[in-house]
């Protein structure tokens, strides 16, 4: 009986010594492999008002994510994450249209989001757009 | 515990999965006498799952291009969380299995584990050595460092010694006329992919010899000490009577395995640089060459031999014949007696050996 709680406290310390070695092993694993925000921008991008003519779209990197800035021929200017909402693949921006296509299932959007045809389940995010001293701010 | 026990149940009628573990772990019997040298093996091979392991994961940040490689490696150790840890894990386990491995080698010899029926393992073992150290030497050049830099190109130009195909060898082998992006290139596709599969490959080998042969008893503790092999056919050593690999000897190799990790967890927690010298933490520079630039310990003895003859050929001659004859050792030594203590000439050769080749590492490292 002693010989069997002795057996089952070593066990158990054997056991928690285990389950230590392996979370002090797994952390730093973690660590070093998890996405680093560092890495991207906060979530604030600017871009010269010249950049972005009237009809045309700029894509650019958005907190980690692809985003475009659009000034449509009525020149309002339009912020929208370019991840489309059925698959994740980016979209790309039709001029002669005024509307977004994604190619990988043919999604399409209008210069504002809005879903037209095809699988995308949502419209594409707004982002918050802000113009001042000739800097479009997004963000 | 009923669902585990039919998960068993179902494995055990497809696979036999009982007859294995007895005839391979429980049933293995091993050497009464044996001790804890013989788990020198598991410890390497433990360290070699480890640099596998570490080097994968270098493999996400590193990159292999001279314009770049020196900041990837600066970019693990500052920025990456625990990448300092991660690198220096594969920077002091490479230098802890040469260690390990060399260990290893001289308890085979002071054993007799290497006299016939075993030349085959001793000779996949010999090999293993030598792959270790030249992914030692490619994987020394990768962080692009001037002590990278310029131990490679000193490496490298050794080779020059050889007649004839010498310059031809040394250009072949830095893809180039000097050290550079091409040389890079190399050593990287060598590291990562040719030796690593080669090493893994022989020590399939060496364990495959190990496991026909059987594992030899040490001489230690023992009446007759002398070789029972006839030669006249196969025959599986085996130990009737002696202790089962599973669970007896498996907490012998965990034990020595443990003993191996304190060591290696001090050094690199509480003596991370104890194998950097200054020049390591210095960008590669091709017009600045460091003064006192000196190979790894475990090739300052070639290092020395190479400045104490006159002639380079002569020293690189001199390695190759020790070289061949430790390869070749088991069909030059073909005596029965297994006891170190019953063969004083070949105690005497190998302490000689070993102090020289410690004087050679000593010197080396002070001249």
């Amino acid at each position: 009986m002693e010989n069997n709680s002795r057996r089952t406290f070593l066990g158990l310390c054997l056991g928690g010594l285990a389950v230590g070695a392996a979370a002090s092993a797994t952390y730093p694993l973690y660590r070093y492999l998890a996405p680093r925000q560092a890495d991207t921008n906060a979530g604030k991008v600017v871009i010269p008002e010249k950049d972005v003519p009237l009809g045309e779209a700029k894509f650019f990197e958005f907190a980690g994510a692809a985003a475009v800035l659009v000034r449509t021929t009525k020149g309002e200017l339009i912020a929208l994450s370019a991840v489309c909402t059925h698959l994740g693949c980016i979209v790309q921006w039709e001029k002669d249209k005024q509307s977004f296509l994604c190619p990988c299932h043919a999604g399409y959007y209008t210069a504002e989001g809005t879903v037209i045809s095809g699988p995308p389940p949502r419209p594409l995010p707004k982002l918050p757009v802000s113009v001042a001293d000739g800097s479009i701010t997004i963000g | 515990m009923n669902l585990l026990k039919k998960l068993f149940d179902w494995i055990e009628v497809r696979v036999g999965a009982s007859e294995l573990v007895e005839k391979q772990l429980t049933g293995y019997l091993l050497p009464r006498n044996i001790n804890a040298w013989y788990s020198l093996g598991s410890v390497l091979l433990f360290i070699f799952v480890l640099q596998v392991v570490t080097g994968i994961l270098l493999l996400i940040y590193y990159v292999p291009d001279a314009e770049k490689a020196y900041s990837s490696v600066s970019h693990i150790m500052n920025n990456v969380p625990y990448g300092w840890m991660i690198r220096m894990f594969h920077a002091v386990g490479s230098n802890m299995m040469v260690l390990v491995l060399l260990l290893h080698m001289i308890s085979v010899l002071f054993m007799g584990s290497y006299k016939k029926p075993r030349e085959l393992n001793w000779l996949t073992g010999f090999m293993l050595l030598t792959l270790v150290q030249g992914i030692s030497l490619t994987g020394y050049l990768l962080p692009w460092s001037q002590l990278s830099f310029w131990a490679t190109t000193v490496a490298t130009n050794s080779a020059n010694a050889i007649p004839v195909i010498g310059p031809h060898l040394v250009e072949f082998l830095r893809g180039g006329k000097l050290v550079g992006a091409h040389t890079l290139g190399r050593f990287f596709a060598l590291h990562v992919a040719v030796i690593p599969v080669a090493i893994a490959g022989l020590i399939g080998a060496h364990l495959f010899f190990l496991k026909r042969t059987g594992v030899s008893t040490p001489p230690f503790g023992q009446k007759e000490t002398g070789n029972q092999w006839q030669g006249d056919s196969y025959r599986h050593e085996d130990h009737p009577g002696g202790i089962p690999f599973f669970p007896n000897f498996m907490l012998e190799d965990l034990r020595s395995i443990s003993i191996y990790l304190a060591l290696f967890f001090a050094v690199v927690f509480f003596n991370p640089y104890l194998f950097f010298p200054s020049s390591a933490f210095v960008p590669a520079n091709p017009y600045v060459t460091p003064a006192h630039i000196k190979p790894e310990w475990y090739f300052l003895a070639n290092y020395q031999i190479l400045k104490i003859f006159p002639n380079e050929l002569i020293g690189l001659a001199v390695q190759g014949a020790a070289m061949t004859f430790l390869a070749l050792l088991p069909f030059i030594d073909r005596g029965k007696e297994k006891h170190p203590l019953k063969r004083p000439l070949f105690l005497a050769c190998t302490v000689i050996g070993l102090l020289v080749w410690l004087a050679l590492t000593v010197w080396g490292h002070y001249s």
